[in-house]
């Protein structure tokens, strides 16, 4: 009976997670408050008080907008690395696809796939140009051949789009996450890490930042190495024997070695890969942390970190995820008494915390989880104020000569609003539906923020007009198609079909916005057009060497 | 500084060929959702281990070399 129970509770779960789990929020759907777990707060409490010391040392530092920015670039290559892994790990990275590979195996790699493939893109195409170009924000790069107030409202309008909308997922999804793992209240659980954020990034800006993602980067790291060895020491190393013992488990037995499970259509499976990847690489609190080194090779080392990290995480995770199909399945302890798995799918990954290493284990894990919601949360803050007080206030109201302190405060100022706003929005949002929510970063990510940066740095013939034109098409259509989804037509308003099929429409709405930007561009006639096209000599020598063109010496590439 | 506008233009090929050498490899993946990738659900022998879960760790191992070679080339052409 409970195994009928679970193949029903497997098919609903497959049609609900095969949208949500995508998500960046990594809880969805009313959760059961569970009791108060002592010893994950105090491993928390452990965290809160070492991060906090971090963040008093780092405000004596951060006196300028430089240090509060960029750590006053100085930042080495192997901690930046670190740091973009624990900025990018997220909560939904960890519960989410171990919850999906739960559900449907192999299916479940494409999450992370698609997620680890954009870091190599980062450091083949823009690390080492956008650092030498910009300042603090990737609005700094666009602006530097573009006419810089149009541009820098559009860029910025849209890097706060994606800070919001990602926001509001996290939150929604912490709160949830907090109330199953630590049993506290959802509007405490928001206080507390709107709080603890605007405690680090106010006071201690991208140093203190920074330090918090390194320390989350590595508590995620060797949670998921303890639990993997763990795992793998149960069935004498051999990973073999944890498929084998997976495939006994599952219903859908050895099926779930390969793919089909979940998702059937490649044309899906594209859409995920588009947005995953070109998504990732424009997210502006990712791009951000490349001006936190201090040389062009550092920003390369960076991404090449990154990768060496992320990498490992998601070969651990394959662990985690075919470990939690042969160690939680059969153990009737994490099933309630409908047969469905206690917290729902995300929650697997706690409970092969708690199968392999009890409660010390799942404790540490728990506290791990909260950690990384604020490391995330804690980028996203920075990046949001960042475009309000550097992109709005300092380049385009004050022409780019701020007064130094007023800009300082402001950012304080913005990093205290954004951190109202994302308690006030979590609590708005805490029953609702926010998978679509989460889809739209990505989205917009990959259709405004790639394409821009990329033809800024690529190509002579990009123009102010080309550029503002596509961005606000790749914005719209982006949005456009999402409502008409699955997520918002039939999740949300209650449709019985979407009028459009997939989830993520990056697919189409990236090339649509590529296409805007180059013909726009080809038919720009205007004299800013000249302006754009020349400025492009100039930076492109800048962009590779880090340095002013020896005159006579550049060209379009 | 001895740089000429053709390494300028070397490098950003170079930079090219990554990414599309990166770019193919990584869409190949959804090859495991196709007829064409069928054989990939086969087992490696006695194991349990699919050339699809193959395939995932190779990826990744073969990802993290490209950027291993892209990052020694550009060392040398540095130093060069």
């Amino acid at each position: 009976m409970r195994h009928l129970l679970r193949n029903s509770f497997l098919i609903w779960m497959c049609s609900l997670q095969a949208h949500s789990a995508l998500a960046a929020g990594a809880i969805e759907g009313e959760v059961t408050r569970q009791p108060v777990n002592q010893t994950a707060i105090i491993m928390f409490l452990i965290f809160v008080v070492a991060t906090l010391f971090i963040t008093w040392r780092a405000s004596r530092a951060t006196t300028t907008s430089s240090v509060f920015y960029n750590a006053g670039g100085q930042i080495t290559g192997a901690q930046n690395g670190m740091a973009i892994a624990g900025d990018f790990m997220s909560a939904a990275s960890f519960l989410g696809i171990t919850g999906l590979m739960f559900i449907g195996g192999f299916d479940g790699l494409i999450l992370s796939l698609g997620a680890f493939g954009a870091w190599p893109v980062l450091m083949f195409l823009f690390a080492k140009r956008v650092r030498n170009l910009g300042s603090f924000t990737f609005i700094d790069v666009i602006s530097q051949r573009l006419e810089r107030n149009p541009i820098r409202l559009v860029t910025a309008f849209s890097t706060i789009v994606v800070v919001v909308m990602y926001l509001i997922a996290q939150m929604v999804g912490a709160g949830k996450l907090i109330q199953l793992l630590f049993g506290l209240p959802y509007e405490l659980a928001l206080i507390i890490v709107s709080g603890l954020v605007l405690g680090y990034v106010a006071f201690g800006g991208m140093l203190a930042t920074t330090w918090v993602q390194i320390i989350k980067a590595i508590l995620l790291l060797t949670g998921v190495t303890l639990i993997a060895f763990l795992l793998l020491a149960r069935l004498d190393f051999s990973f073999s024997g944890l498929l084998e013992q997976a495939t006994l488990n599952h219903p859908k037995g050895e099926a779930i070695l390969s793919s089909g499970v979940i998702f059937k259509d490649p044309v899906q499976i594209l859409t995920i890969q588009v947005s995953m990847l070109f998504g990732t690489v424009g997210l502006p609190h990712i791009l951000m942390r490349l001006f936190t080194v201090p040389d062009m090779r550092q920003a390369k080392l960076s991404a090449y970190y990154a990768s060496l990290f992320i990498g490992y995480f998601y070969i651990a995770l394959l662990v985690l995820g075919f470990g939690a199909i042969a160690f939680v399945y059969n153990a009737p302890e994490f099933f309630d008494e409908s047969g469905r798995l206690i917290g729902g799918s995300n929650m697997a990954a706690i409970h092969i915390a708690s199968a392999v290493g009890g409660d010390v284990l799942t404790g540490f894990m728990s506290a791990v989880c909260f950690a990384t919601i604020l490391a995330v949360v804690a980028g996203l803050t920075l990046s949001g104020a960042a475009a309000i007080s550097h992109d709005v206030y300092a380049e385009v109201l004050k022409q780019g000569e701020p007064d130094p302190k007023t800009e300082l405060r402001l950012t304080r100022i913005s990093v205290f609003l954004i951190g109202l706003a994302a308690v006030l929005l979590g609590i708005a949002f805490q029953h609702e539906n926010v998978a679509f929510i989460a889809t739209i970063p990505m989205v917009v990510s990959a259709s405004v923020t790639f394409p821009m940066l990329l033809l800024s740095l690529f190509w002579g013939g990009f123009t102010t007009r080309g550029a503002i034109w596509g961005a606000l098409v790749g914005l719209s259509t982006s949005i456009v198609l999402i409502v008409l989804g699955p997520q918002v037509w039939v999740s949300v308003l209650g449709n019985s079909e979407a009028l459009f099929p997939y989830d993520y429409p990056a697919l189409f709405t990236m090339p649509l916005a590529f296409a805007v930007m180059i013909a726009v561009s080809k038919l720009d006639a205007s004299p800013r057009a000249a302006t754009d096209r020349d400025n492009y000599q100039a930076l492109l020598w800048r962009a590779e060497f880090g340095e002013s063109a020896p005159s006579g010496q550049a060209g379009s590439v | 500084m001895n740089v000429t506008e053709a390494e300028l233009k070397q490098r950003t090929r170079r930079r090219f060929f990554f990414t599309g050498l990166h770019l193919c490899l990584y869409f190949s993946f959804s090859l495991n959702w196709t007829v064409w990738g069928n054989f990939l659900a086969d087992r490696l022998g006695a194991s349990h281990i699919t050339g699809s879960l193959l395939m995932f760790i190779s990826l990744i191992l073969i990802f993290i070399a490209l950027e291993s070679v892209f990052l020694w080339l550009s060392r040398q052409g540095e130093r060069s």
